[in-house]
C-alpha cells in the first residue's frame, strides 16, 4: 500500500440487504434548433434536402450542425447554405453487438443499423446509419442513398428523418 | 490585492419568458458578440473562456458543448463553472491573476423555458432523505421565509415593498424581463404558491445569456476606456441538510462578504459601498441578504427594506437594475449582477444610475437557500 | 505560471463496480481523510475547495452540495468544475490558480464518480445533441470502435497488440491495491475471448465504470516544503478543447483534422523545452479509454513516430520495468471514476516521483513526469509534473 494512504479496503458482504424505494420521476425537456439548425430541420421536412452551412472564411462545408460561428476560423457562419448530395460511398462502419443503455431509447438495446462515416459525392464525411444489418454484406467503399422517412407527418426530426443509407447495386 | 483585474465589456440579453427562436449557442453568442464588438477583439484573441452552465438545466452530458464553437474553444481553453454565474467571474479573475492566461471570456446562459424548473431543483435535494419528499427550490425557500420572519418578525408586507421596489427599479433597465406596475396590495392578494411564499414573491420563467471579458491591468488600458477592477471577491459553503441550518441566518453569506470585504478594505458597508446589485430569487430573501451582508444588524432586514436608504436616491441603492425578481434566469443571475455593477462604475447605467457610483458590490448565491453564496466587491478608482 | 505550486497530498478510495457500504458523501469523504494523512495536515489547513464530478452519472443537480459536511467545505470557498473526461485536470488546473494568483496557500481538489448510480454509457449517449444526433451515438463504445478501425488500418496494428496493451494493463493493475479491474490475464488468447461490444471493441478492450474518489492537496511554493518531505511540482499545464461531432470524435478517419493532442504537446512541450520526450520525460500516466486509444496516444504524445505506437508494447518499452513506463497504475482501462480518472492519472504519476507507488512503482527512477486526460469529443489535457 502507497505510504500515508490509510483508505480501509471495503469489507465484501455476502449479500447485502437491499431497501428498494421506486421513485419515477420523467423529466421533460422542450429544445430550440435555433436559427441555423432550424433551417436544416424546415429542408428536411418540407423538401427532403440534406443542408448544411459554408464557412465565409475558409469555405469548409460545416455538416455536423450548422452553427453560428465557424469553429476553426471563429468567425459567424453568415447564411450560406448548400444542398448535400443524397449517395456517397461507406468510408467507415461499425456495428453494435452487445446491447447498451441509450437515454434516447429509454433501455438497453443494440441498434441492428450499423453507424458508419459516409463520404457524400461532394467530397463531404457524414455520420449516419446503414440500413444493412447483415454485417456480413458489409464493405468499405459501397455505394449508398439516403433512404427518408415518406411520411410528411413523422418527418421533423431534423437529421433523423433520415432513416438510413441503403446500399445502391453497381 | 496587489496585481489587479480588470472587467473591459459586459452584456447581457434582455430577458424574455420563452426565447424559443434560438439554441444554447446562440443565445450565448447574443452576448458574446456585444463583448467582442466593444472591445475590438475576435474570438482568436481570447486566451481562455471561462462558462457557466449545469448538464441537468440544459438537459445534456457536458453542457458546455452548446458552447464550443461561440466561446472559440477550438484548440482553445474552455472551462466550465457548475455554479451561478458571479462564480464563473470569480475563476476567470483567478485565471488572470495566476499569469496563466491574459484575455479571459465568461459566459453564462439558461434556458428555464427548456425545462420542468421544479422537476431540475429536485434533484439537488439528497436522493436518500430528502428529494422524495418532493421539495424544490421554492418549498425549501418557503421553509427558510417561514423560520426567519417567525424568529425576527419580517412582516409579508416588508418583502412585498422589496418586491415592488425592484419592479419600480426594473423600468429604468432596458435588459429587464417585464417589469410590472405593482404595489403591495398586488403581491399580497397574489395566489399562493407554498406559505408563505406568493406568486408575486418570486421571479417568472426567464432565458438569458451574459457574457464579459476580463484582462490584466496592462491590456485593460488598450481594450477599455473605463476598466472597472475587481477589488475583493470570496464565496462561502453552508451544509446541505436542511435541517442542520438556521435558516433564519445565512451564515456563508456573512463570511463570503467578510472575507471580500477585508480584501477590498471596506468595514463599514453602507457608507463605503455606493451600490449594490443583490440575487433574490424570492422576496424575503432581500432582507435576509443585506443582513449577510452587513447593511444592518441581524433581524433587522425588514426596517432596511421599510427605509430610504435602499431606494433610488438613498445612501446604499440596492438593486437600480431590478435584480432577479422581474425576471432573470439561474445560473445567469449572480453575473448579471456583476455586469450591473460594472454598468454603474463606468456611468453607463442610463436612467437607473447611481450618481458618483465608484465602489459597487456583486451578489450572487448557487443552490437550496442559497448554500454556496458569493460576493464580490468592484471599484473604477 | 506566476508562483509555483506542489502536490503535498495524494488520496484515493478502493475503485470499484459498486460501493454498496458507502453513500456519495462518505466514499469521497474516504480520500479526504487519506489525502489529509498523506499530507499531514488537518482539515483546518485546507483554504478552498475544487470539486470536479460529471453530474450526468449520478444524475444530481449540484453535487458537491451534499456533501460538503462530509469533505469539512462548511464555511469555507470552494466550487465545482464540470465538463467531460477532462474535469479532473481542470479542477487541479483552478487549484493551481487559485494558488498562483495568491487567493490561496493550500487548495484541495476532490474528484469522484459514483458509477453505480447510473450508467456511464447511457450518460454519454446524453452528450448528443439532443435536436441531431439522437440515437447516432453508443456512448464512448462506439467511438472508440471507429479509433480502433483507423488504427488498425493506418499502422498495420492487430488484434493481439490490443491484448497486449490489456494485459500490461493488468500486470499493473494487480499490483496496484486501489485499481477497479484485477482480472489476473495470463494469455493473449484470454483476452481475444471477451465478446465484442461494438466492432471491434471487446469488453477487454474498454475501460470499466468504476465507483471512486480521488484528492489532491495543493500547496503554494512557501508552503509546500514545510508540509511534506516530497512535494511533486506543478511545471506547467495545457488544456485543449475543439468542437464537438466531427466525423470521428477520437480518430479521424478522414485525415483532415489536427489532434488536440498534437496541439497541447506543441504548445507544452515547447514552453518546456522539451524536444525528445522519451529522453527528458521519464514516466507517462496517460488516459486511455481503450486498449487501442493507448496505442495510438503514444504517438499522439510523440513518444515515438506516427504507426508506431504498437511496436514499443510489442517491445515492452512502456512496461514498468521498461524504458519509459506509461501507466504502472493500470491506466483507466483498469479503473475508471470518470470525474476522478485525470486527478487519479495525476495523483498515480506524482506518486511514482515520490517513490511512493508500492508494488507498481517503475523500476526506473522517475524525476518527471506526464499526465493527461482525454475528454469528449477529444479534449485534451496535460499536466507535467517534476521531483523536488
Amino acid at each position: 500500500m502507497a505510504k500515508g494512504s490509510p483508505t480501509k479496503k471495503p469489507k465484501k458482504s455476502e449479500q447485502p440487504e437491499y431497501i428498494r424505494i421506486k421513485f419515477d420521476l420523467p423529466r421533460p425537456y422542450h429544445w430550440s434548433t435555433g436559427r441555423y439548425l432550424g433551417k436544416l430541420y424546415a429542408e428536411a421536412k418540407e423538401n427532403k434536402k440534406l443542408m448544411a452551412n459554408r464557412c465565409p472564411k475558409c469555405k469548409e462545408i460545416k455538416v455536423h450542425a450548422p452553427t453560428p460561428v465557424c469553429p476553426k476560423c471563429k468567425v459567424d457562419m453568415g447564411w450560406d447554405w448548400v444542398e448535400l448530395p443524397q449517395t456517397g460511398t461507406v468510408f467507415q462502419y461499425t456495428y453494435q453487438v452487445y446491447p447498451l443503455w441509450d437515454p434516447h431509447v429509454g433501455g438497453r438495446w443494440a441498434n441492428p443499423h450499423p453507424p458508419a462515416i459516409i463520404l457524400l459525392d461532394n467530397g463531404v464525411y457524414l455520420r449516419h446509419l446503414l440500413e444493412e444489418t447483415d454485417t456480413k454484406k458489409l464493405r468499405e467503399g459501397m455505394r449508398v442513398q439516403a433512404v427518408w422517412e415518406e411520411d410528411y407527418e413523422k418527418r421533423g426530426q431534423g437529421f433523423q428523418d433520415i432513416l438510413y443509407f441503403r446500399t445502391i447495386e453497381e | 490585492m496587489a496585481k489587479r483585474v480588470a472587467i473591459v465589456a459586459v452584456a447581457q440579453t434582455k430577458y424574455h419568458p420563452n426565447r424559443a427562436d434560438v439554441n444554447e449557442g446562440e443565445l450565448a453568442y447574443e452576448a458574446i458578440k456585444q463583448v467582442l464588438e466593444e472591445t475590438g477583439l475576435t474570438l482568436s484573441d481570447i486566451d481562455s473562456a471561462v462558462t457557466c452552465c449545469q448538464d441537468a438545466w440544459d438537459g445534456r452530458t457536458i453542457a458546455s458543448l452548446n458552447l464550443q464553437h461561440v466561446v472559440g474553444a477550438h484548440f482553445g481553453h474552455e472551462f466550465t463553472v457548475a455554479e451561478d454565474g458571479i462564480n464563473a467571474a470569480y475563476v476567470a479573475m483567478s485565471q488572470v491573476l495566476s499569469g496563466h492566461h491574459e484575455i479571459v471570456l465568461v459566459e453564462s446562459h439558461m434556458k428555464e423555458s427548456q425545462g420542468d424548473k421544479s422537476l431540475i431543483e429536485n434533484a439537488a435535494f439528497d436522493a436518500i432523505l430528502m428529494r422524495q419528499l418532493g421539495l424544490d427550490f421554492t418549498s425549501a425557500a418557503a421553509l427558510q421565509a417561514r423560520r426567519y420572519m417567525d424568529k425576527y418578525g419580517i412582516t409579508p408586507e416588508q418583502c412585498a415593498k422589496a418586491v415592488v421596489r425592484n419592479h419600480s427599479n426594473a423600468k429604468n433597465n432596458p435588459f429587464a424581463q417585464g417589469p410590472m406596475d405593482i404595489a403591495v396590495d398586488d403581491v399580497l392578494r397574489s395566489r399562493m404558491l407554498v406559505s408563505p411564499i406568493r406568486l408575486l414573491d418570486t421571479k417568472p420563467i426567464s432565458d438569458g445569456a451574459c457574457a464579459m471579458v476580463m484582462t490584466t491591468e496592462e491590456k485593460a488600458k488598450k481594450l477599455a476606456r473605463k476598466p472597472v477592477w475587481i477589488m475583493g471577491v470570496s464565496n462561502c459553503y453552508e451544509t446541505h441538510y436542511l435541517g442542520d441550518r438556521e435558516l433564519a441566518d445565512c451564515g456563508a453569506l456573512v463570511k463570503a462578504a467578510k472575507k471580500a470585504y477585508s480584501m477590498a478594505g471596506i468595514n463599514d458597508p453602507l457608507s463605503q459601498i455606493d451600490v449594490a446589485e443583490i440575487s433574490t430569487e424570492y422576496s424575503y430573501q432581500e432582507p435576509l441578504w443585506m443582513e449577510g451582508l452587513g447593511f444592518c444588524g441581524r433581524g433587522e432586514g425588514g426596517k432596511l427594506v421599510d427605509s430610504r436608504t435602499i431606494e433610488m436616491g438613498g445612501q446604499l441603492p440596492v438593486n437600480p437594475s431590478g435584480g432577479v425578481l422581474p425576471g432573470n434566469p439561474n445560473t445567469v443571475a449572480g453575473m448579471a449582477r456583476v455586469a450591473e455593477a460594472v454598468l454603474q462604475l463606468r456611468g453607463e447605467a442610463g436612467a437607473r444610475q447611481v450618481k458618483g457610483a465608484k465602489v459597487a458590490l456583486a451578489h450572487g448565491y448557487t443552490g437550496i437557500c442559497g448554500q454556496l453564496q458569493a460576493v464580490m466587491i468592484l471599484a473604477n478608482i | 505560471m506566476a508562483g509555483r505550486v506542489a502536490i503535498v497530498g495524494v488520496g484515493q478510495t478502493h475503485h470499484t463496480t459498486r460501493r454498496d457500504d458507502v453513500n456519495l458523501p462518505e466514499m469521497v469523504g474516504e480520500a479526504v481523510r487519506a489525502a489529509l494523512a498523506d499530507a499531514q495536515l488537518s482539515i483546518k489547513d485546507i483554504e478552498a475547495f475544487i470539486f470536479s464530478n460529471m453530474e450526468a452519472f449520478e444524475g444530481i443537480l449540484l453535487p458537491e452540495h451534499g456533501m460538503i459536511t462530509e469533505v469539512g467545505a462548511t464555511g469555507k470557498p470552494g466550487l465545482k468544475v464540470t465538463g467531460g473526461g477532462t474535469t479532473g485536470s481542470e479542477a487541479v488546473g483552478e487549484g493551481c490558480h487559485m494558488i498562483s494568483a495568491g487567493l490561496y496557500d493550500i487548495t484541495m481538489v476532490i474528484s469522484w464518480q459514483k458509477h453505480d448510480c447510473g450508467d456511464a454509457t447511457a450518460g454519454i449517449s446524453a452528450a448528443a445533441v439532443p435536436t441531431f444526433a439522437k440515437g447516432m451515438v453508443t456512448g464512448a463504445v462506439s467511438e472508440f470502435a471507429k479509433q480502433a478501425l483507423s488504427y488498425m488500418k493506418e499502422s498495420g496494428a492487430r488484434e493481439e497488440h490490443a491484448a497486449m496493451v490489456r494485459l500490461k494493463a493488468d500486470r499493473g493493475a494487480c499490483r496496484n491495491p486501489y485499481s477497479h479491474l484485477k482480472l489476473g490475464l495470463k494469455s493473449i488468447d484470454e483476452v481475444l475471448q471477451s465478446p465484442y461490444l461494438v466492432w471491434p471493441i471487446r469488453l477487454y478492450d474498454f475501460c470499466p465504470q468504476s465507483c471512486g474518489a480521488c484528492v489532491l492537496v495543493l500547496a503554494s511554493e512557501k508552503k509546500a516544503k514545510k508540509i511534506h518531505k516530497k512535494p511533486v511540482w506543478v511545471a506547467d499545464f495545457e488544456v485543449v478543447h475543439q468542437e464537438p461531432f466531427r466525423a470521428g470524435s477520437f480518430g479521424d478517419p478522414t485525415g483532415t483534422e489536427t489532434y488536440s493532442q498534437h496541439v497541447a504537446c506543441e504548445r507544452l512541450y515547447k514552453r518546456n523545452g522539451i524536444t525528445n520526450v522519451r529522453k527528458q520525460v521519464d514516466l507517462a500516466e496517460i488516459y486511455e479509454p481503450s486498449t487501442w486509444e493507448e496505442m495510438s496516444l503514444y504517438e499522439h504524445f510523440y513518444f515515438c513516430e506516427k504507426n508506431e505506437g504498437w511496436k514499443l508494447i510489442e517491445k515492452g518499452v512502456t512496461n514498468i520495468e521498461g524504458d519509459f513506463p506509461v501507466n504502472c497504475s493500470g491506466g483507466v482501462i483498469a479503473s475508471n471514476p470518470i470525474g476522478a480518472t485525470p486527478v487519479l492519472r495525476i495523483a498515480e504519476a506524482a506518486l511514482q516521483i515520490r517513490g511512493d507507488a508500492g508494488e507498481h512503482q517503475a523500476t526506473r527512477d522517475i524525476k518527471t513526469a506526464i499526465a493527461t486526460a482525454l475528454g469528449g469529443p477529444n479534449w485534451t489535457a496535460m499536466f507535467l509534473l517534476k521531483r523536488s
